[in-house]
């Protein structure tokens, strides 16, 4: 595939795909973007073993996923999770109290474990279905469920709703 | 019940808002040029550390076979009183040809390694 090419696919891709991993990473934008970055030069050097059996948003996702995964092995996000709340209230457009909202659910995205941080973003945020959740992080759909389960409690217990 | 449905709607009206970037596709493509420049300088690398390999092989060979001919079809008989420096090659050559050949041909693949990886680095 050319470098070209590749673009093209990943134009209609970027948002969704920088979204997803700013889901994961809590709010950190800059942290979100090189991840972002970074999965998509892997998805590009290896788009030649892209056989077409998956969507090829669920293949870059999947890509994106890994490399989230990777990133969290190296280092623990824990050091970053300060700054990314402040990056999200700058980023928001509505009322402040809104912008208290996005920090109140970044917070807590980031108290719950990375699985399941994953399953809720890519399910209420990205609106991917179970089986396409399961594809993304290799998992069994039961997995996914019940991560989004255990993850919906977590964050009602952090969000107080 | 109730609360499940508190906080899926609490996702789904939060949903992260991604800054418009024009530079982040830019970035990457920068960064996608950066891996094919490596990529093919390994490539190049690779290639030419197996054309080396191949050539100093072949020479190997060739200068084995020459060595090997010479030694048999030139048969040599011991008078030192009349040898030259070529006869005195041939000589020793004759003489000591099992160790010459191991001799040469290990030169020949410790060469051939030395160089490839000398360029491949």
């Amino acid at each position: 595939m050319t470098r070209e090419r590749f673009i093209d696919l990943v134009r209609t891709e970027q948002e969704p795909l920088r979204r997803f991993l700013l889901g994961l990473c809590s709010g950190n934008a800059s942290l979100a973007d090189d991840i972002a970055q970074d999965a998509l030069v892997r998805a590009y050097v290896a788009s030649g073993s892209f056989l077409g059996l998956s969507k090829f948003s669920t293949w870059l996702f999947r890509i994106a996923y890994n490399c989230f995964i990777d990133h969290c092995r190296k280092s623990t996000l824990d050091t970053v999770s300060s700054e990314s709340f402040e990056v999200q209230s700058v980023l928001s457009d509505d009322s402040t109290d809104d912008a208290f909202r996005y920090q109140q659910l970044y917070q807590a995205l980031d108290r719950i474990p990375e699985k399941e941080r994953a399953a809720i973003v890519l399910h209420y945020f990205e609106d991917h279905d179970i089986k396409e959740i399961s594809s993304i992080m290799q998992i069994p759909s039961g997995t996914v469920k019940y991560l989004l389960s255990t993850g919906r409690n977590h964050l009602k217990d952090f969000l107080s709703l | 019940m109730n609360g499940k449905d508190n906080i899926e709607e609490f996702l789904r009206e939060h949903k992260p808002q991604v800054k418009d970037d024009p530079t982040f596709l830019l970035e990457t493509q920068r960064r996608m040029k950066q891996v094919e420049g490596i990529k093919a300088e390994v490539d190049r690398q690779r290639s030419h550390g197996r054309i080396t390999l191949i050539v100093t092989l072949i020479i190997g060979i060739v200068i084995g076979a020459v060595a090997t001919f010479i030694g048999y079809i030139c048969p040599f008989s011991p008078d030192k009183e009349n040898a030259g420096i070529f006869a005195s090659v041939l000589l020793f050559m004759t003489t000591w040809k099992q160790f010459f050949f191991i001799l040469l041909a290990a030169l020949s693949v410790s060469l051939s390694l030395l160089l490839s990886r000398t360029r491949t680095q």
